[in-house]
């Protein structure tokens, strides 16, 4: 029952197009005064205790990286590598935006900067060299969302926050899925081209290629003192994504010297706007979980799944459906906050894998990325192509079926996500 | 007045972002330094104590949240589920979205009492924090000041929004900078007019003109 009026209270205040945060923290104050006789004033507590987390500060620092990295010439060396390696195969710019989207992916947290910064840059080039608007806007909005699945991911930190699972742990088991769903889109577009008879790039020499990696190493290495960082120990996920943030400073002022010391502030400013968005979602999700667990709301679920006799592959499919459903409608951050505290004690109940569960989550977000009506992906490429938002979706159909299949893989087949996190020892 | 708050807000958020990642930075190169034998550095490296870094890069953190959050709201990052109230005849739309912004006020406002409230009392105990042992109703002070700067962007923003209809919109897909790319190899030497990224994201885009 108080299940059921905090649940229509939330999607009630959601409805009304209010920021998520407050209805959420709406819904707990509310029903707290109203319903409960608990102190209202440990809420206050809660909203500072809610994110102090050292695990947390991840999420400010590599936006911050990401900010430095997205500034303008390391987008570009990336796609001259990545088209100078496969430029030459049929379709070769819609491949070499599917392997420049994957490399950005690796140093930039969010999907829809990655498919601005590859997109407006190689779309024109695209239109001019002859390929169909539809065909480049469909290839780079859905590759764009290897963003969150390729780490560093943000939407991973915000469900090993929610969870108290390990950060390097799901950052790993990102890898070998998101090289995988890389591959799988270069096969969609390859056929695509191939069907279309779309036109070629001349073939590169080896000197050629080397030299374009040259210029884009300087952004690659960023990947290794990330993911070497963790996975050797020398820094924490939040530590090194503090320092990947210097580095990227470095890179971007000193190396490639695309931004000067006077647009630091207006860097900093951005990315204290998005981290205070996200981290203030946060505070208030953890309100909302602090509520749940004292109604006892998600053991009652879990409880009640479990005697209706739901496997574990009932539940992940609902798991599926349903975060697909409202992918539909929300932002991934904030649906990963609501429904984590919820799934996750189900899902151990039933003995699957917190890592497994994350990196499922993750491939889902990514899917609603490019599913309309909210999909910001879908938003960012009708800006940068002038179509609309149906056109746009009907485009990126081959990669979303592709998607789907990956999606069923991910869910089924653990050892995708697992086994490198195993292997490695981080879990 | 309001300028000088304006740009109080974007210094304390810039500065704390900064300065977090650099203090961060210091306690990791600090641990690693204490690990390199090179006499008299060594030693006086070991008397330095950065235990203390950690809190404090979360106390900053906090602090940047709770005020970044209220320059949020003036920039409008912060998203909401707004597909069916954009369904709906304008007068309808500015009424939702007027109800949505007075319960943003509503809810800070209540969250900044209490924090004060909250802070009154902590200030009566001789609480400290672990490692920076500074009393904690210090740190604490940052909900009741954030709160009530975000409760005053709310009505700000809604009164501005009564008056002339204009919401302040953040653009998700902007990225900083790569409208000046055109010098690719890959790009033919001329661009499709209509696609030229100049079109999409120029500087100063009208729909950030808030800021």
């Amino acid at each position: 029952m108080n299940a059921a009026i905090i649940f229509v209270l939330l999607f009630g205040l959601m409805l009304t197009g209010m920021p998520v945060s407050i209805s959420l923290g709406l819904t707990v104050l509310s029903f707290l005064f109203f319903m409960t006789d608990v102190p209202i004033e440990a809420v206050a507590l809660k909203l500072f205790t809610g994110i102090e987390k050292f695990e947390i500060m991840a999420i400010p620092f590599f936006i911050l990286a990401g900010n430095f990295l997205t500034h303008g010439g390391v987008a570009r060396r990336m796609i001259n590598f990545a088209t100078s390696m496969v430029g030459h195969w049929r379709g070769g710019l819609g491949l070499g935006a599917v392997v420049a989207c994957a490399l950005f992916a690796a140093i930039s947290g969010s999907s829809p900067a990655t498919v601005v910064a590859i997109g407006s840059i190689l779309l024109p080039a695209m239109v001019k060299a002859g390929y169909p608007k539809r065909f480049g806007a469909g290839v780079i909005a859905s590759s764009g969302g290897l963003g969150i699945l390729i780490p560093p991911s943000i939407v991973m930190v915000m469900y090993a926050v929610s969870t108290n699972s390990s950060i390097g742990a799901l950052f790993m088991a990102g890898v070998i899925p998101g090289l995988v769903l890389a591959a799988m889109l270069m096969g969609t577009t390859y056929y695509q081209a191939w069907k279309g008879d779309y036109p070629r790039e001349p073939r590169r020499s080896w000197a050629q290629r080397l030299q374009a990696f040259r210029e884009s190493v300087w952004g690659l290495l960023l990947i290794a003192v990330v993911m070497g960082g963790i996975y050797t120990g020398i820094f924490t996920p939040t530590e090194a994504a503090a320092m990947s943030a210097v580095y990227a400073f470095f890179v971007a002022v000193f190396v490639y010297k695309d931004m000067g010391l006077k647009n630091v502030r207006k860097v900093l400013i951005d990315s204290a706007n998005m981290s205070a968005m996200l981290l203030y979602i946060i505070t208030n999700a953890v309100l909302f979980s602090f509520l749940l667990t004292n109604e006892n709301i998600p053991q009652a679920i879990a409880e009640w799944m479990v005697h209706q006799g739901l496997g574990v592959i009932g539940f992940l499919l609902f798991v599926n459906v349903l975060l697909l459903l409202m992918g539909n409608i929300m932002e991934p951050s904030s649906i990963i906050l609501i429904t984590a505290p919820i799934l996750f004690p189900i899902a151990m109940k039933l003995g699957i894998d917190p890592v497994h569960f994350g990196v499922m989550i993750t491939v889902n977000m990514e899917i609603g990325m490019i599913t309309p009506p909210v999909g910001l992906n879908l938003y960012v490429a009708s800006g940068i192509t002038k179509m609309g938002i149906t056109e746009l979706t009907i485009a990126c159909w081959p990669w979303l079926f592709t998607m789907l299949i990956f999606l069923v893989a991910v869910t089924y087949w653990p050892p995708l996500s697992i086994w490198l996190p195993k292997t490695l020892g981080l879990m | 007045m309001l300028k000088v708050l304006d740009h109080l807000e974007e210094w304390i958020i810039a500065l704390l972002m900064g300065g977090a990642t650099i203090i961060i930075f210091v306690a990791v190169a600090h641990r690693y330094a204490t690990g390199l034998p090179i006499p008299g550095v060594q030693d006086w490296l070991l008397g330095l104590n950065m235990s203390w870094a950690q809190e404090l890069c979360i106390y900053m953190f906090v602090w940047m949240a709770k005020f970044g959050a209220a320059y949020g709201v003036r920039t409008g990052i912060h998203v909401g589920v707004d597909v069916f109230i954009n369904q709906l005849g304008p007068r309808k739309r500015a009424f939702f979205v007027l109800f949505g912004l007075l319960a943003g006020a509503l809810f800070t406002g209540i969250v900044a009492s209490m924090g004060a409230h909250f802070v009154w009392e902590i200030a009566h105990t001789s609480q400290t924090s672990p490692d920076l042992e500074v009393p904690v109703w210090i740190p604490y002070l940052a909900i009741p000041l954030g709160s009530s700067l975000m409760c005053f962007r709310f009505l700000q923003v809604a009164w501005s929004f009564f008056r002339t209809g204009e919401l302040p919109h953040h653009d998700h897909g902007h990225v900083e900078g790569v409208e000046k790319i055109a010098d690719v190899d890959v790009i033919p030497v001329a661009i499709v007019p209509d696609l030229h990224p100049k079109e999409v994201l120029p500087r100063g885009h009208p729909r950030r003109e808030d800021q």
